[in-house]
Protein backbone atom coordinates (compact mmCIF):
# COMPACT_ATOMS: atom_id res chain seq x y z
CA UNK A 1 0.00 0.00 0.00
CA UNK A 2 1.59 3.32 -1.19
CA UNK A 3 0.47 6.64 0.88
CA UNK A 4 0.90 10.14 0.48
CA UNK A 5 0.26 12.36 3.38
CA UNK A 6 -0.04 16.10 2.86
CA UNK A 7 2.36 15.88 0.15
CA UNK A 8 3.62 19.56 -0.92
CA UNK A 9 6.24 20.67 -3.25
CA UNK A 10 6.62 24.26 -3.82
CA UNK A 11 9.58 25.70 -6.65
CA UNK A 12 9.30 29.52 -5.96
CA UNK A 13 6.45 30.01 -4.20
CA UNK A 14 4.38 28.26 -6.27
CA UNK A 15 2.83 24.80 -5.14
CA UNK A 16 3.37 22.32 -8.25
CA UNK A 17 2.54 19.88 -5.95
CA UNK A 18 -0.56 20.59 -2.99
CA UNK A 19 -1.38 18.76 0.11
CA UNK A 20 -1.85 15.71 -2.01
CA UNK A 21 -2.94 13.05 -0.14
CA UNK A 22 -3.85 9.89 -1.39
CA UNK A 23 -4.13 5.64 -0.37
CA UNK A 24 -3.27 3.09 -3.02
CA UNK A 25 -4.12 -0.32 -2.69
CA UNK A 26 -4.75 -1.62 -6.26
CA UNK A 27 -2.96 -3.43 -9.01
CA UNK A 28 -2.57 -0.82 -11.37
CA UNK A 29 -3.27 3.09 -10.64
CA UNK A 30 -2.95 5.48 -13.08
CA UNK A 31 -2.26 9.34 -12.64
CA UNK A 32 -4.09 11.41 -15.19
CA UNK A 33 -3.25 15.04 -15.73
CA UNK A 34 -2.08 17.18 -18.40
CA UNK A 35 1.45 18.34 -18.66
CA UNK A 36 2.56 20.45 -16.00
CA UNK A 37 0.02 19.21 -13.67
CA UNK A 38 2.53 18.09 -11.39
CA UNK A 39 2.35 13.85 -12.04
CA UNK A 40 6.19 13.41 -12.59
CA UNK A 41 7.11 15.54 -9.52
CA UNK A 42 5.27 13.30 -7.48
CA UNK A 43 6.82 10.24 -9.18
CA UNK A 44 10.07 12.03 -8.71
CA UNK A 45 9.18 12.57 -4.79
CA UNK A 46 8.12 8.72 -4.34
CA UNK A 47 11.44 7.17 -5.77
CA UNK A 48 14.00 10.04 -3.79
CA UNK A 49 14.70 12.27 -6.68
CA UNK A 50 13.09 14.85 -5.07
CA UNK A 51 12.52 16.33 -1.81
CA UNK A 52 8.79 17.11 -0.39
CA UNK A 53 8.54 20.47 0.97
CA UNK A 54 6.10 18.77 3.89
CA UNK A 55 4.51 15.68 3.63
CA UNK A 56 5.20 11.76 3.72
CA UNK A 57 4.91 9.26 1.06
CA UNK A 58 4.94 6.02 2.68
CA UNK A 59 5.30 2.20 0.75
CA UNK A 60 3.51 -0.65 3.24
CA UNK A 61 4.41 2.09 6.04
CA UNK A 62 7.81 2.16 5.55
CA UNK A 63 9.10 6.11 4.08
CA UNK A 64 9.85 5.54 0.38
CA UNK A 65 13.21 6.81 0.23
CA UNK A 66 14.10 4.14 2.54
CA UNK A 67 16.63 1.72 1.08
CA UNK A 68 13.84 -1.05 2.33
CA UNK A 69 11.22 0.49 0.27
CA UNK A 70 13.72 1.26 -2.75
CA UNK A 71 14.37 -2.60 -2.69
CA UNK A 72 10.54 -3.35 -3.01
CA UNK A 73 10.17 -1.15 -6.04
CA UNK A 74 11.44 -0.39 -9.55
CA UNK A 75 11.59 2.87 -11.57
CA UNK A 76 11.02 4.24 -15.04
CA UNK A 77 11.36 8.11 -15.60
CA UNK A 78 10.24 9.81 -18.52
CA UNK A 79 12.26 9.71 -21.53
CA UNK A 80 14.77 7.61 -19.63
CA UNK A 81 18.51 8.61 -20.48
CA UNK A 82 21.38 5.49 -21.14
CA UNK A 83 24.92 5.14 -20.72
CA UNK A 84 25.02 5.27 -24.51
CA UNK A 85 28.35 3.10 -24.46
CA UNK A 86 26.64 0.57 -22.30
CA UNK A 87 24.74 -2.74 -24.01
CA UNK A 88 21.30 -3.43 -22.86
CA UNK A 89 22.31 -6.58 -21.15
CA UNK A 90 25.51 -4.63 -19.39
CA UNK A 91 22.67 -1.73 -18.88
CA UNK A 92 20.75 -4.42 -16.88
CA UNK A 93 23.12 -6.26 -15.10
CA UNK A 94 24.29 -2.65 -13.71
CA UNK A 95 20.83 -2.14 -12.44
CA UNK A 96 21.02 -5.42 -10.51
CA UNK A 97 24.11 -5.01 -8.63
CA UNK A 98 22.40 -1.49 -7.84
CA UNK A 99 19.41 -3.11 -6.57
CA UNK A 100 21.95 -5.59 -4.68
CA UNK A 101 18.75 -8.58 -6.01
CA UNK A 102 22.02 -10.11 -7.91
CA UNK A 103 23.42 -12.57 -5.44
CA UNK A 104 19.39 -14.43 -5.21
CA UNK A 105 20.94 -15.81 -8.62
CA UNK A 106 23.66 -17.63 -10.00
CA UNK A 107 25.88 -16.00 -12.26
CA UNK A 108 24.41 -18.03 -15.43
CA UNK A 109 20.74 -17.52 -13.73
CA UNK A 110 21.26 -13.83 -13.68
CA UNK A 111 21.71 -14.06 -17.49
CA UNK A 112 18.86 -15.73 -18.03
CA UNK A 113 16.73 -13.33 -15.91
CA UNK A 114 18.28 -10.83 -17.62
CA UNK A 115 17.50 -12.13 -21.16
CA UNK A 116 13.82 -13.32 -20.13
CA UNK A 117 12.60 -9.63 -19.04
CA UNK A 118 14.27 -8.46 -22.26
CA UNK A 119 12.37 -10.73 -24.59
CA UNK A 120 9.49 -10.06 -22.49
CA UNK A 121 10.04 -6.32 -23.64
CA UNK A 122 10.61 -7.31 -26.88
CA UNK A 123 14.17 -5.99 -26.91
CA UNK A 124 16.04 -9.39 -26.83
CA UNK A 125 17.78 -9.70 -30.05
CA UNK A 126 19.41 -6.28 -29.28
CA UNK A 127 20.91 -7.07 -25.72
CA UNK A 128 24.18 -7.17 -27.10
CA UNK A 129 24.02 -4.22 -29.21
CA UNK A 130 25.41 -0.52 -27.57
CA UNK A 131 22.75 1.38 -26.23
CA UNK A 132 23.09 4.39 -29.03
CA UNK A 133 22.31 2.72 -31.60
CA UNK A 134 18.79 1.98 -29.76
CA UNK A 135 15.31 3.73 -31.52
CA UNK A 136 13.47 5.80 -28.83
CA UNK A 137 10.95 3.03 -28.80
CA UNK A 138 13.79 0.68 -27.90
CA UNK A 139 15.00 3.03 -25.42
CA UNK A 140 12.06 3.38 -24.05
CA UNK A 141 11.38 -0.46 -23.34
CA UNK A 142 15.09 -1.02 -21.39
CA UNK A 143 13.55 1.65 -19.62
CA UNK A 144 10.39 -0.43 -18.69
CA UNK A 145 13.11 -3.86 -18.20
CA UNK A 146 15.60 -2.42 -16.18
CA UNK A 147 12.70 -1.58 -13.57
CA UNK A 148 11.85 -5.56 -13.43
CA UNK A 149 14.94 -6.41 -12.70
CA UNK A 150 14.96 -6.80 -8.83
CA UNK A 151 11.38 -8.25 -9.15
CA UNK A 152 9.63 -5.29 -7.75
CA UNK A 153 6.34 -5.56 -6.03
CA UNK A 154 5.91 -1.53 -7.22
CA UNK A 155 6.19 -0.65 -10.07
CA UNK A 156 6.51 3.63 -10.93
CA UNK A 157 6.56 3.91 -14.93
CA UNK A 158 6.49 7.62 -16.12
CA UNK A 159 4.71 7.84 -19.47
CA UNK A 160 5.79 4.60 -20.41
CA UNK A 161 4.08 4.30 -23.46
CA UNK A 162 5.70 7.17 -24.84
CA UNK A 163 7.76 7.18 -28.32
CA UNK A 164 6.28 3.12 -28.82
CA UNK A 165 4.70 2.63 -31.36
CA UNK A 166 0.83 0.86 -31.57
CA UNK A 167 2.02 -2.98 -31.49
CA UNK A 168 4.76 -1.68 -28.87
CA UNK A 169 1.72 0.29 -26.93
CA UNK A 170 0.02 -2.75 -27.10
CA UNK A 171 2.26 -5.06 -25.67
CA UNK A 172 4.22 -3.16 -23.25
CA UNK A 173 0.43 -2.84 -22.14
CA UNK A 174 0.30 -6.45 -21.81
CA UNK A 175 3.40 -6.72 -19.71
CA UNK A 176 1.38 -4.53 -16.97
CA UNK A 177 -1.47 -6.81 -17.23
CA UNK A 178 0.38 -9.75 -16.61
CA UNK A 179 3.06 -7.88 -13.53
CA UNK A 180 -0.65 -7.56 -12.71
CA UNK A 181 -1.44 -11.00 -12.68
CA UNK A 182 1.86 -12.00 -11.17
CA UNK A 183 0.46 -9.54 -7.77
CA UNK A 184 2.58 -6.55 -8.63
CA UNK A 185 1.42 -2.88 -8.27
CA UNK A 186 1.83 -0.73 -11.24
CA UNK A 187 1.82 3.51 -10.84
CA UNK A 188 1.64 4.78 -13.81
CA UNK A 189 1.81 7.99 -15.06
CA UNK A 190 0.33 9.15 -18.28
CA UNK A 191 -1.56 12.30 -20.31
CA UNK A 192 -3.27 9.35 -22.63
CA UNK A 193 -6.70 8.73 -21.57
CA UNK A 194 -7.21 5.51 -23.69
CA UNK A 195 -4.67 3.81 -21.94
CA UNK A 196 -5.66 4.20 -18.57
CA UNK A 197 -9.27 3.07 -19.39
CA UNK A 198 -7.63 0.06 -21.31
CA UNK A 199 -5.15 -0.93 -18.32
CA UNK A 200 -6.08 0.94 -14.80
CA UNK A 201 -8.34 -0.55 -12.24
CA UNK A 202 -8.41 3.07 -10.33
CA UNK A 203 -7.06 6.67 -11.64
CA UNK A 204 -5.83 9.53 -9.83
CA UNK A 205 -7.07 13.36 -11.50
CA UNK A 206 -4.42 15.93 -10.98
CA UNK A 207 -4.24 18.94 -11.80
CA UNK A 208 -2.06 22.05 -10.88
CA UNK A 209 -0.99 19.92 -8.50
CA UNK A 210 -4.33 19.52 -6.71
CA UNK A 211 -6.11 15.50 -6.58
CA UNK A 212 -9.22 16.10 -7.62
CA UNK A 213 -10.31 12.75 -8.31
CA UNK A 214 -9.33 9.64 -6.82
CA UNK A 215 -11.00 6.20 -6.96
CA UNK A 216 -12.38 3.46 -10.05
CA UNK A 217 -12.24 4.51 -13.59
CA UNK A 218 -15.46 2.94 -14.36
CA UNK A 219 -17.32 5.16 -11.10
CA UNK A 220 -15.46 8.26 -12.20
CA UNK A 221 -16.64 7.66 -16.16
CA UNK A 222 -20.23 6.69 -15.26
CA UNK A 223 -21.20 5.79 -18.26
CA UNK A 224 -19.41 8.34 -20.06
CA UNK A 225 -16.01 8.54 -22.02
CA UNK A 226 -13.14 9.25 -19.67
CA UNK A 227 -12.06 12.39 -21.59
CA UNK A 228 -15.57 14.26 -21.59
CA UNK A 229 -15.35 13.43 -17.71
CA UNK A 230 -11.70 14.56 -17.58
CA UNK A 231 -12.83 18.13 -19.10
CA UNK A 232 -15.83 18.26 -17.15
CA UNK A 233 -13.69 17.87 -13.81
CA UNK A 234 -11.11 20.03 -14.80
CA UNK A 235 -13.18 22.46 -15.73
CA UNK A 236 -15.67 22.30 -12.76
CA UNK A 237 -11.94 22.66 -10.25
CA UNK A 238 -11.23 25.90 -12.58
CA UNK A 239 -14.39 27.53 -11.89
CA UNK A 240 -14.61 26.54 -8.38
CA UNK A 241 -11.04 28.20 -8.13
CA UNK A 242 -12.60 31.29 -10.53
CA UNK A 243 -14.96 31.95 -7.79
CA UNK A 244 -12.57 31.15 -4.80
CA UNK A 245 -10.90 34.24 -6.19
CA UNK A 246 -13.62 36.47 -6.61
CA UNK A 247 -14.40 36.09 -3.46
CA UNK B 1 30.88 -0.06 -0.48
CA UNK B 2 29.39 -2.34 -2.71
CA UNK B 3 27.17 0.55 -4.62
CA UNK B 4 30.71 2.90 -4.63
CA UNK B 5 32.38 0.12 -5.98
CA UNK B 6 29.46 -1.21 -8.46
CA UNK B 7 29.40 2.84 -9.66
CA UNK B 8 33.32 2.88 -9.60
CA UNK B 9 33.98 -0.08 -11.72
CA UNK B 10 30.87 0.74 -14.50
CA UNK B 11 32.55 4.22 -14.45
CA UNK B 12 35.94 2.71 -15.16
CA UNK B 13 34.85 0.54 -17.84
CA UNK B 14 32.77 3.63 -19.67
CA UNK B 15 35.43 5.85 -19.37
CA UNK B 16 38.25 3.46 -21.11
CA UNK B 17 35.59 2.85 -23.94
CA UNK B 18 35.83 6.63 -24.99
CA UNK B 19 38.02 6.96 -28.02
CA UNK B 20 39.20 10.51 -26.55
CA UNK B 21 40.95 8.81 -23.68
CA UNK B 22 42.59 6.67 -26.21
CA UNK B 23 43.63 9.45 -28.57
CA UNK B 24 45.10 11.40 -25.28
CA UNK B 25 47.24 8.54 -24.38
CA UNK B 26 48.30 7.65 -27.74
CA UNK B 27 49.65 10.72 -28.31
CA UNK B 28 50.96 11.28 -24.61
CA UNK B 29 52.94 7.66 -25.54
CA UNK B 30 54.12 8.89 -28.97
CA UNK B 31 54.85 12.50 -27.04
CA UNK B 32 56.98 10.26 -24.64
CA UNK B 33 58.94 8.26 -27.50
CA UNK B 34 59.04 11.43 -29.48
CA UNK B 35 62.42 11.76 -26.90
CA UNK B 36 64.65 8.86 -28.37
CA UNK B 37 64.72 11.42 -31.45
CA UNK B 38 64.64 14.46 -30.02
CA UNK B 39 67.24 13.04 -27.63
CA UNK B 40 69.74 12.55 -30.01
CA UNK B 41 69.20 15.97 -31.78
CA UNK B 42 69.31 18.49 -29.44
CA UNK B 43 68.53 16.69 -25.81
CA UNK B 44 71.62 15.11 -25.53
CA UNK B 45 71.71 14.86 -21.70
CA UNK B 46 69.30 12.43 -19.51
CA UNK B 47 68.29 15.55 -17.16
CA UNK B 48 66.79 16.93 -19.75
CA UNK B 49 65.33 13.49 -21.23
CA UNK B 50 63.66 12.87 -17.84
CA UNK B 51 62.30 16.39 -17.53
CA UNK B 52 60.69 16.25 -21.14
CA UNK B 53 58.96 12.46 -20.07
CA UNK B 54 57.69 13.54 -16.75
CA UNK B 55 56.15 16.81 -17.64
CA UNK B 56 54.88 15.27 -20.59
CA UNK B 57 53.29 12.42 -18.18
CA UNK B 58 52.08 15.64 -16.19
CA UNK B 59 50.55 17.42 -19.02
CA UNK B 60 48.48 14.52 -20.30
CA UNK B 61 47.30 13.45 -17.29
CA UNK B 62 46.11 16.75 -16.13
CA UNK B 63 43.97 17.23 -19.60
CA UNK B 64 42.91 13.48 -18.56
CA UNK B 65 42.25 14.64 -14.90
CA UNK B 66 40.20 17.75 -16.34
CA UNK B 67 38.53 15.72 -19.12
CA UNK B 68 37.27 13.40 -17.08
CA UNK B 69 36.22 15.41 -13.66
CA UNK B 70 34.26 18.18 -15.45
CA UNK B 71 32.53 16.05 -17.68
CA UNK B 72 31.57 12.77 -16.58
CA UNK B 73 29.80 13.23 -13.14
CA UNK B 74 28.22 16.29 -14.68
CA UNK B 75 26.92 14.84 -17.90
CA UNK B 76 25.24 11.59 -15.32
CA UNK B 77 22.92 14.50 -13.96
CA UNK B 78 22.60 16.83 -17.27
CA UNK B 79 21.29 13.34 -19.16
CA UNK B 80 19.65 12.38 -16.31
CA UNK B 81 21.48 8.48 -15.92
CA UNK B 82 21.39 9.20 -12.71
CA UNK B 83 17.84 8.97 -12.78
CA UNK B 84 18.11 5.31 -12.55
CA UNK B 85 20.70 4.90 -9.98
CA UNK B 86 19.25 7.12 -6.83
CA UNK B 87 15.96 5.54 -7.35
CA UNK B 88 17.77 2.19 -6.36
CA UNK B 89 18.57 1.44 -3.16
CA UNK B 90 21.94 3.88 -3.31
CA UNK B 91 22.48 7.24 -1.63
CA UNK B 92 23.67 10.06 -3.49
CA UNK B 93 27.03 9.91 -1.38
CA UNK B 94 27.65 6.93 -2.99
CA UNK B 95 26.99 7.68 -6.37
CA UNK B 96 29.50 10.56 -6.08
CA UNK B 97 32.56 8.61 -4.46
CA UNK B 98 31.75 5.85 -7.03
CA UNK B 99 32.19 8.32 -9.51
CA UNK B 100 35.41 10.00 -8.20
CA UNK B 101 36.80 6.19 -7.37
CA UNK B 102 36.30 5.06 -11.19
CA UNK B 103 37.60 8.29 -12.40
CA UNK B 104 40.98 7.55 -9.93
CA UNK B 105 40.76 4.27 -11.48
CA UNK B 106 41.13 5.68 -14.97
CA UNK B 107 43.36 7.80 -14.10
CA UNK B 108 45.83 5.33 -12.29
CA UNK B 109 45.82 3.57 -15.66
CA UNK B 110 46.64 6.34 -17.68
CA UNK B 111 49.48 6.82 -15.51
CA UNK B 112 50.62 3.49 -15.22
CA UNK B 113 50.65 3.03 -18.88
CA UNK B 114 52.63 5.96 -19.26
CA UNK B 115 54.64 5.46 -16.44
CA UNK B 116 55.50 2.21 -17.89
CA UNK B 117 56.17 3.72 -21.62
CA UNK B 118 58.82 6.67 -19.55
CA UNK B 119 60.22 3.59 -17.81
CA UNK B 120 61.07 1.90 -20.95
CA UNK B 121 62.31 4.72 -22.33
CA UNK B 122 64.84 5.88 -19.27
CA UNK B 123 65.96 2.09 -19.39
CA UNK B 124 66.69 2.16 -22.74
CA UNK B 125 68.44 5.69 -22.40
CA UNK B 126 70.39 4.73 -19.37
CA UNK B 127 70.32 1.47 -18.62
CA UNK B 128 68.85 1.30 -15.53
CA UNK B 129 65.58 1.64 -13.54
CA UNK B 130 64.23 4.83 -12.20
CA UNK B 131 63.09 4.79 -9.36
CA UNK B 132 62.93 8.25 -8.36
CA UNK B 133 61.45 9.23 -11.64
CA UNK B 134 58.43 6.68 -10.49
CA UNK B 135 58.50 8.09 -7.62
CA UNK B 136 57.58 11.53 -9.18
CA UNK B 137 54.90 10.20 -10.79
CA UNK B 138 53.18 8.93 -7.79
CA UNK B 139 53.00 12.36 -6.40
CA UNK B 140 52.11 13.59 -9.69
CA UNK B 141 49.21 10.46 -9.65
CA UNK B 142 48.22 12.32 -6.03
CA UNK B 143 47.75 15.64 -7.35
CA UNK B 144 45.45 14.99 -10.40
CA UNK B 145 43.46 13.10 -7.81
CA UNK B 146 42.77 16.12 -6.05
CA UNK B 147 42.33 17.74 -9.03
CA UNK B 148 39.64 15.05 -10.03
CA UNK B 149 38.11 16.36 -6.48
CA UNK B 150 38.22 19.57 -7.22
CA UNK B 151 36.55 19.03 -10.55
CA UNK B 152 34.02 17.05 -9.14
CA UNK B 153 33.45 19.30 -6.17
CA UNK B 154 32.84 22.32 -8.91
CA UNK B 155 31.06 20.01 -10.99
CA UNK B 156 28.00 19.64 -8.79
CA UNK B 157 27.25 23.60 -8.45
CA UNK B 158 28.21 24.54 -11.96
CA UNK B 159 27.89 23.83 -15.64
CA UNK B 160 30.77 21.62 -17.24
CA UNK B 161 32.26 24.30 -19.15
CA UNK B 162 32.25 26.44 -15.76
CA UNK B 163 33.88 23.34 -14.18
CA UNK B 164 36.52 23.92 -16.83
CA UNK B 165 37.35 27.73 -15.85
CA UNK B 166 37.02 27.14 -12.25
CA UNK B 167 39.32 23.88 -12.10
CA UNK B 168 41.69 25.78 -14.83
CA UNK B 169 42.04 28.79 -12.47
CA UNK B 170 42.78 26.70 -9.55
CA UNK B 171 45.25 24.40 -11.14
CA UNK B 172 47.06 27.75 -11.75
CA UNK B 173 46.47 29.29 -8.57
CA UNK B 174 47.56 26.20 -6.52
CA UNK B 175 51.08 26.23 -8.24
CA UNK B 176 51.30 29.92 -7.34
CA UNK B 177 50.12 29.97 -3.69
CA UNK B 178 53.09 29.08 -1.92
CA UNK B 179 55.38 31.58 -4.05
CA UNK B 180 52.69 33.88 -3.63
CA UNK B 181 52.86 33.88 -0.06
CA UNK B 182 56.87 33.64 0.31
CA UNK B 183 56.83 36.48 -1.84
CA UNK B 184 54.55 38.46 0.67
CA UNK B 185 56.49 37.49 3.51
CA UNK B 186 60.04 38.88 1.22
CA UNK B 187 58.40 41.96 0.87
CA UNK B 188 56.67 42.43 4.04
CA UNK B 189 53.60 43.03 2.81
CA UNK B 190 50.80 43.63 6.34
CA UNK B 191 46.91 43.88 7.03
CA UNK B 192 45.00 43.10 4.49
CA UNK B 193 47.01 42.44 1.56
CA UNK B 194 48.58 40.07 3.72
CA UNK B 195 45.02 38.34 5.51
CA UNK B 196 43.93 37.74 1.69
CA UNK B 197 47.36 35.95 0.29
CA UNK B 198 47.08 33.86 3.49
CA UNK B 199 43.00 33.03 2.80
CA UNK B 200 44.25 32.43 -1.15
CA UNK B 201 47.41 29.97 0.66
CA UNK B 202 44.76 27.92 2.89
CA UNK B 203 41.65 27.86 0.90
CA UNK B 204 43.69 26.95 -2.47
CA UNK B 205 45.23 23.29 -2.05
CA UNK B 206 49.27 23.35 -2.23
CA UNK B 207 50.00 21.75 -5.58
CA UNK B 208 53.99 22.46 -5.06
CA UNK B 209 53.75 19.81 -2.53
CA UNK B 210 53.59 17.10 -5.19
CA UNK B 211 55.99 18.51 -7.53
CA UNK B 212 59.28 16.33 -6.90
CA UNK B 213 60.42 16.14 -11.05
CA UNK B 214 63.05 18.49 -10.51
CA UNK B 215 64.81 15.89 -7.66
CA UNK B 216 63.95 13.27 -9.35
CA UNK B 217 65.51 14.33 -12.96
CA UNK B 218 68.82 15.21 -10.67
CA UNK B 219 69.01 11.97 -9.20
CA UNK B 220 67.93 13.77 -5.71
CA UNK B 221 66.01 11.14 -3.41
CA UNK B 222 62.19 12.56 -2.64
CA UNK B 223 62.39 12.35 1.53
CA UNK B 224 60.15 10.26 3.13
CA UNK B 225 58.24 12.39 5.03
CA UNK B 226 58.05 14.93 2.13
CA UNK B 227 56.07 11.58 0.24
CA UNK B 228 53.74 11.17 3.72
CA UNK B 229 53.48 14.32 4.48
CA UNK B 230 52.14 15.03 0.44
CA UNK B 231 50.09 11.73 0.89
CA UNK B 232 48.56 12.92 4.21
CA UNK B 233 47.89 16.59 2.77
CA UNK B 234 46.21 14.77 -0.25
CA UNK B 235 44.06 12.92 1.58
CA UNK B 236 42.53 15.06 4.41
CA UNK B 237 42.00 17.72 0.85
CA UNK B 238 40.11 14.89 -1.32
CA UNK B 239 38.46 14.05 2.03
CA UNK B 240 37.50 17.71 2.37
CA UNK B 241 36.07 18.45 -1.02
CA UNK B 242 34.31 15.13 -1.29
CA UNK B 243 32.17 15.97 2.11
CA UNK B 244 31.42 19.30 0.34
CA UNK B 245 30.45 17.90 -2.58
CA UNK B 246 28.31 15.41 -0.91
CA UNK B 247 26.82 18.21 0.97
CA UNK B 248 26.13 20.31 -2.06
CA UNK B 249 24.84 17.30 -3.94
CA UNK B 250 22.27 15.81 -1.41
CA UNK B 251 20.56 19.49 -1.50
CA UNK B 252 20.49 19.49 -5.13
CA UNK B 253 17.12 18.75 -6.83
CA UNK B 254 17.97 16.88 -10.00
Amino acid sequence: MVEFSHLTKTYKKRNVVDGFSLVVDVPIFGFLGQNGAGKTTIMKMIVGLLAPTSGTITIDGVASTNEASKKKMGYMPETPYFYERMTGLEFMRFCDELDGSEHARSKKGRIAHYESILKKVGIFNARNAEIKTYSKGMRQRLGFAQALVNDPEYLFLDEPLDGLDPIGRREMKEVMLDLKKEGRKVFLNTHILYDVEETCDAVGIIHEGHLLYAGPVKAFTAGKHLEERFMETVAAHEKTLAVNARQ
Amino acid sequence: MRNIWTIARNTFKLEVRDKILYGIIIFAILYIFFEIFLGDLVLKELPMVKSFGLTGIYFFNAIIALFLGTTSFFKDIDRKVVYFIISKPVSRAQFLLGKFFGLCLVLLMTTAVLAVAYIALIAYEQGGFDVLGLAAIFMQYLEMALFLAFAIFVSTFSSSLLSIVYTSAVFFLGHIVSALIADAQAVKITGVKFILVEIFYYVFPNLEKFDVRNLAIHDVATPALSVVLALAYAVAYITFLLSASVWIFNKKEI
